[in-house]
């Protein structure tokens, strides 16, 4: 009886409270509506969620780990989610996680002689520190791919980002922080942002702020990493039982005067690589039809810029080979397949670097079907590269404007960086050298098309995800050196109903 | 070089002073393809293209930093 008296009570007394909570919420909204005349506008209404992913090939045969010579094969699949939440009606969360599994044979060559795995070792490295490979059996080549321990790996990343708009949607403030890995790299990411529109929206600009604190975990060329470990002795290590060739295809007597030795006993000595980025835009409208921005960054970066897998071979300096003598002739030609040039060096190059990237779109509505997308950006930077870009987008609309195709086209052109040499001409007396093809005067083009399915009612439904678009996207790539790649992409986006 | 970007600077100032389009004058500029950012599917294209190639930034998209790449 008591018990029920007790249970009547708190029930009455629960019931007073949430009476209470409710007025005073109602009285509250009153008040907050009396007080705030104004609708605002959600930011974003719901939650969305974004589906990505790209499948990328590429072949080429400059690849910069064995030096600029070599099979540059690599294949890249990146699944990626996108998951933006509005907080309240001003401020909206974007969480951004990826990761990118590629195999590659340009850095499996990090050590070509491997044909059985690295990693089969006591370590996960390519330094191959306790097998012994027996006189004739070494083969490599930078024409093969081996199967190193680097030649597959997976790159993460998480970026998290926030932004508060005002109560007249004309101010934005934004920041985000981020990190990513991959097994020799390491990247801490930070930034902020601000946006200011004016002119009733029609005019905008934006200042944006970004710092990276990236290590790298330095991965050598085997030969070079095992000298070094084996105390710059050809009788110890991973060389003690291999036969070193010279030019003529003899072996080389290790304890003569004429021995393969590499040109500097330090490899990297400053893991950091540091970017830190400044970047304004200013966006106009021009009529109802037109409307165009501009970007203009500025970046310097510091540290070890020079990436410690990237192979050099100098001019002047005597040439020494392990694998089949027979080969050494034909070292250059894809048809090599069983001897490897051993490095002088790795790649050197400024612990500086200033970037000066200008960009400017301009986007024309032509009519209810067809818009014309345009780019244009010139890029220079203190290590001699000038650069072009210039890309055009036909969007056009049909079915209703359920479909959308995307037809493109990309140029780009580059001079080369003062460092960058072909495989064999650099001078042992530069002070910084690369061949990295990437850092060579290049052109490419790339031809695109993409197809979008819009639904803006979300009508399928997946759980309580509507499908709201999808994306498909193709790109062909060709650079004038022979490098090729092509890359299909895709993004799903959901509203969370 | 500081000349030309003042000289820009003050060019794309003046566009601000052109006719001013009402918001009910933007169906037209808010359809998504009108868009003057890159769109989320394309950012992979933008990522490999910054290793391949010496150039970066102004686009929205990396500058540098945060990848092995140039």
């Amino acid at each position: 009886m008591e018990e029920k008296r007790v249970e009547a009570v708190v029930v009455t007394s629960m019931k007073k409270i949430i009476s209470i909570v409710l007025l005073g919420y109602l009285s509250l909204g009153f008040c907050y509506a009396q007080t705030n005349n104004t609708y605002k506008k959600k930011v974003l209404e719901t939650a969305e969620v974004d589906f990505l992913m790209s499948y990328y090939t590429q072949d080429g045969k400059h690849a910069s780990v064995t030096g600029g010579i070599g099979n540059e094969k690599l294949t890249d699949i990146t699944p990626t989610i996108i998951v933006t939440l509005p907080l309240n009606v001003d401020d909206v969360l974007t969480i951004d996680a990826g990761i990118s599994a590629y195999t590659s044979a340009s850095s499996s060559n990090l050590d070509p002689f491997d044909a059985s795995g690295a990693s089969n070792g006591e370590d996960d490295d390519d330094d191959d520190d306790n097998r012994r490979y027996l006189a004739g059996e070494t083969k490599g080549s930078p024409w093969v791919e081996s199967s190193g321990a680097s030649q597959q790996d997976v790159w993460t990343s998480v970026n998290v980002s926030y932004s508060h708009s005002s109560d007249d949607r004309n101010n934005i403030w934004s920041g985000h922080v981020g990190f990513a890995s991959e097994f020799d790299y390491t990247s801490v990411g930070f930034g902020g942002g601000f946006v200011k529109m004016f002119n009733e929206k029609n005019t905008e600009v934006g200042i944006k702020g970004q710092v990276y604190l990236d290590s790298w975990s330095p991965r050598y060329p085997t030969e070079l990493d095992s000298y070094l470990e084996a105390g710059q002795n050809l009788n110890n290590g991973f060389f003690a039982d291999i036969d070193i060739l010279d030019q003529a295809g003899n072996i080389i007597d290790k304890n003569g005067a004429n021995v393969w030795s590499p040109l500097n006993s330090t490899l990297i000595n400053d893991k950091s690589r540091n970017s830190y980025s400044v970047s304004l835009s200013f966006s106009q409208i021009l009529s109802k039809n037109a409307q165009f921005s501009v970007f203009f960054d500025l970046v310097q970066q510091k540290g070890w810029l020079a990436n410690p897998m990237q192979r050099i071979y100098f001019a002047d300096r005597a040439n020494y080979y392990v694998g089949n003598e027979a080969s050494i002739n034909n070292y250059t030609s894809p048809t090599n397949t069983d001897v490897f040039q051993l490095s002088d060096d790795i790649e050197r190059l400024p612990s500086t670097r200033f970037k000066i990237p200008i960009g400017v779109r301009l986007n024309y509505f032509l009519n209810e079907d067809v818009s014309v997308k345009t780019y244009y950006r010139y890029y220079f930077d203190d290590w001699g590269i000038r650069s072009h870009t210039a890309s055009i987008e036909l969007p056009i609309k049909f079915a209703l404007g359920k479909f959308t195709v995307y037809p493109n086209y990309r140029f780009y052109n580059q001079s080369a960086a003062d460092y960058f040499a072909p495989f064999e001409t650099h001078l042992s007396s530069s002070e910084f050298y690369t061949s990295d093809y990437d850092l060579s005067k290049s052109e490419s083009h790339q031809y695109g098309l993409g197809v979008k399915y819009t639904d803006i009612f979300t009508k399928l439904k997946i759980f309580k995800l509507g499908l709201k678009s999808l994306d498909l996207r193709y790109a062909y790539y060709k650079r004038n050196d022979g490098l090729q790649s092509n890359i299909f992409s895709t993004a799903i986006k959901f509203i969370l109903d | 070089m500081i000349k030309k970007i003042i000289v820009s600077i003050l060019i794309m100032s003046c566009f601000s002073s052109c006719m001013v389009v009402k918001e009910y004058e933007k169906i037209n500029l808010n359809d998504p393809d009108m868009k003057l950012s890159s769109t989320l599917v394309k950012r992979f294209e933008t990522n490999f293209q910054v290793y391949r190639e010496g150039a970066s930034g102004a686009n929205g998209g990396k500058t540098g930093g945060g990848c092995g790449c140039n």
